[in-house]
């Protein structure tokens, strides 16, 4: 088996998740990604939650390392014009995607930007990706994740009827985004690989996600109804909640999507039922919807009798829909996960190990996966510039002593 | 892109997107229904409030740019004709319940062996295997299950989900990626292959590896309600949400200092906050008083402003402060507008009309757009099926 991007040549600039995640995909299945890097402007996942006494500067942050595993690192000053003219050899003379998420602006000032390196070379796919895109009046605003969720409707559409919204955890733009990175990407080098023409492809993180709100904007521009957040319930399964279990903090979520279901759920909760799951009006969904509120009670009542994983255990062996809310140390002992090898061990030069992430889905017949965390600023520097663009050594002195390297 | 590339989506609910964005790329996507059509047909709200299958909301939603025929795997003369049909198509589709499909000889394995060069791509809870595979599951399983759930909410109540499907919204692009390599790799190979799309796994990664930075920091995030960690992140304008963030660092000070100058314009900041000493702010180590202090003032400010006022001058100012839209606001954004990230969708037969975001990203020549409404039950058998009977030539 081999890889499925075997010989693909990524040349990526940017920062943060929405970017490197996308390349992390395609490193993961065999690209060759080059991340271009500065010390006097360093990705700011390199210093996130850095103590003063962490002793490893700006290779010593784990989230970098999580997210950019397999990659190899250049780091150029790119305020010197031949700091430029290096990164612009290796996009004509090299890759096959640049991929970037800046703000726009710099792209454009160093002559990187995709009208640029595509009149050179036009068979070149070139991605952008930040948070509103290349055009229009806002495309400079300087946001991070937490607007992208605010703007794109996901914080309105997640919490309590009665209580503020408060958005899914982390930034939900900064994990729909990648994939859609990726998945242009990946469109466009098969395009490539039919047709021989290249791409220039414009996404913004704000769009992407609003694009998967679809149903929402349907709604509104239909029937004129503003879909608002609901707690977690839902209007065609029902139960359809999360309860308490043993223990401190922990819940279970259980969801009853038919009839049948409903049916092995009252079996489950013993014979005869407790009287709040009895009653023929409860057959069908009309009627728990219409006692919603007894079911809940009843459920939660119930379920705080037992340890989540065994209840989750005994309603799916039932039949029933049911999860536990699964913590951060859970998920580290997940057997569906590891059973998929979801959780790749690697080893970092001063973190240890790191337990890097695959992606959602797995190919039959490709190769996949990571052997190392992400780079070292810098780690390849010398490498690629004598392999890939020929320098030799006193070349690569020269500009190291003139401040080009870093 | 994927233009001359044929797509059959057996998909429910849980798959749907997936071949709405296959179809937006310029796939011929195919939608195969049973008889009584899929079961998003059935379900509200209703174009118009009127029930009737072809009037379901969120069925136009997500199946846009796809064809539809009817056709029944448990009924033989259909079963030869899905058949003919899969052997003109690149990709199947499909949303199978464990073991669903194997009877029919539709399962991957099946399907694999009978068209090797078909890229079958299954979107499952769980996956195809593996100790949860049997393991039954919607978008609140998968959400609970995949971690972000127990980070979501308040403290003081139960965990939640968004109240949309976002455990779908993260698979679908998933699916489509995996598809896609899967084709890519086959112009080399002659061969397709399975492609196992998880919505549990698919999950982990709205945390961002956080769960993977646990043995480092040896401790877990909690649900804080509208804060992250111990700073707010949501407050409340004069008529909605605002997302404003109190940390500090270098990038993020700034746009504090940006956020007084304002409230001073506006006569509405105290004399310690026009004073304050943003040089050595660090919202780590602020005491709690402290921090109660500063999201008063800035609390106070913000409630008597509208969310649009707030984020007009957040654009002038470059100030790290935007909008919780609701529909309406992400209708109305002026930056979607300006795009023109919405496409109207006509639909006269019905007396109504939609908007729906017409592509996830942009390219020159507008390659990735909505092709079509979402199909009527049936309605493309004819054309599809005289396809087939051409090829098979003429019915014995």
């Amino acid at each position: 088996m081999t890889r499925v991007f075997e010989g693909v040549r990524v040349l990526e600039l940017g920062s943060g998740a929405a970017g490197p995640v996308a390349t992390r995909y395609l490193a993961e299945h065999g690209a060759r990604v080059i991340r271009i890097e500065s010390a006097r402007a360093p990705d700011f996942l390199r210093i996130l939650w850095l103590t003063p006494e962490s002793r490893f500067g700006l290779d010593g942050s784990p989230m970098f390392h999580l997210l950019n595993p397999d990659k190899e690192s250049l780091a150029v000053n790119l305020r010197e014009p031949e700091g430029v003219a290096l990164v612009e050899r290796l996009a004509l003379e090299w890759a096959d995607v640049v991929s970037e998420n800046f703000a726009p602006g710099p792209m454009e000032r160093w002559g990187l930007d995709a009208a640029s390196l595509r009149r050179e070379r036009p068979e070149l796919i070139c991605v952008s990706a930040c948070l509103f895109g290349q055009t229009g009046s806002q495309r400079s605003y300087p946001g991070f994740g937490g607007q992208g969720s605010a703007i794109s409707g996901f914080n309105h559409l997640t919490g309590w009827p009665d209580r503020e919204a408060i958005g899914p955890a982390h930034t939900i733009t900064d994990s729909l985004s990648p994939r859609f990175v990726a998945l242009a990407i990946t469109a466009a080098l098969l395009e490539r690989r039919r047709t021989g023409r290249g791409r220039t492809i414009d996404l913004s993180q704000i769009e992407a996600a609003v694009y998967c709100q679809s149903e929402v904007l349907a709604r509104y521009t239909a029937n004129g109804e503003v879909v608002t957040r609901r707690g977690n319930a839902d209007d065609h399964t029902c139960p359809h909640g999360v309860y308490p279990c043993a223990g401190e903090d922990r819940w279970i979520a259980i969801a009853v999507y038919d009839d049948a279901q409903w049916r092995a759920l009252r079996s489950a909760l013993g014979e005869p039922p407790p009287g709040w799951a009895s009653g023929a009006q409860l057959e069908a969904l009309s009627g728990r919807l219409a006692a919603r509120d007894a079911l809940d009670a009843g459920l939660a009542a119930w379920t705080r009798g037992f340890e989540p994983q065994p209840l989750m255990e005994r309603l799916q062996a039932a039949g029933v829909p049911a999860g536990v809310v699964q913590s951060e140390p859970d998920l580290l002992a997940d057997p569906q996960l590891a059973h998929r090898g979801h959780w790749v061990p690697t080893e970092h030069p001063h973190l240890g190990t790191l337990l890097v992430e695959r992606a959602g889905f797995r190919l039959s017949d490709a190769e996949s996966g990571f052997s190392r965390p992400g780079p070292l600023l810098g780690e390849h520097t010398d490498a690629i510039l004598r392999e890939l663009l020929g320098l030799d050594h006193a070349k690569i002195a020269r500009l190291r002593e003139n401040g080009v390297l870093e | 892109m994927l233009s001359g590339l044929r797509v059959l989506d057996l998909c429910d609910e849980s798959g749907q997107l997936a071949g709405r964005i296959l179809g937006d790329l310029g796939a011929d996507v195919i939608a195969v229904e049973p008889p009584g059509g899929k079961a998003l047909r059935h379900r509200g709200p209703w174009l118009g409030g009127q029930p009737g299958i072809e009037r379901g909301v969120a069925w136009h939603a997500l199946n846009a740019s796809k064809r539809s025929v009817r056709l029944d795997p448990d009924a033989p003369a259909d079963r030869a004709r899905l058949e003919s049909l899969v052997a003109t198509a690149d990709v199947w589709l499909d949303t199978p319940a464990p073991g669903a499909r194997a009877a029919q000889g539709l399962d991957p394995a099946g399907l694999r062996a009978r068209h090797p060069r078909l890229v079958v791509c299954a979107i499952t809870p769980f996956g195809l295997d593996g100790p949860w595979s049997r393991y039954r599951a919607g978008d609140l399983i998968a959400v609970a299950l995949g971690g972000n759930m127990g980070l979501t909410g308040d403290p003081d109540r139960a965990p939640l989900r968004c109240t949309m499907p976002t455990a779908y919204y993260h698979a679908a692009p998933e699916a489509a990626l995996g598809v896609t390599m899967a084709l890519y790799a086959r112009e080399e190979s002659g061969r397709g292959q399975i492609v196992d799309v998880s919505l549990h796994e698919t999950q982990l990664q709205t945390q961002l590896s956080f769960p993977a930075q646990y043995p480092i920091k040896k401790q877990g995030a909690r649900r804080a309600g509208p804060r992250i960690g111990r700073t707010r992140e949501i407050w409340r304008a004069a008529d909605g949400y605002v997302s404003f963030g109190l940390r500090g660092g270098p990038t993020r000070v700034k746009n504090l200092i940006a956020t007084v100058e304002l409230m001073d314009e506006c006569g509405a900041a105290p004399d310690w906050l026009r004073d304050y000493d943003w040089a050595h702010y660090n919202h780590n180590t602020l005491a709690d008083a402290e921090i109660a202090r500063l999201e008063e003032a800035f609390g106070a400010f913000f409630a008597t402003r509208t969310m649009r006022e707030l984020y007009e001058q957040a654009l002038v100012r470059r100030i790290l402060l935007a909008p919780c839209n609701d529909a309406r606001e992400i209708a109305e954004h002026r930056q979607l507008r300006e795009r023109e990230l919405f496409a109207t969708v006509e639909l006269p037969e019905l007396g109504s009309s939609l908007e729906l975001p017409d592509f996830f990203a942009k390219t020159e020549d507008g390659a990735i757009r909505v092709r079509r409404r979402a199909p009527r039950l049936g309605e493309h058998e004819r054309e599809v099926f005289a396809e087939l009977e051409g090829r098979e030539g003429p019915a014995a």
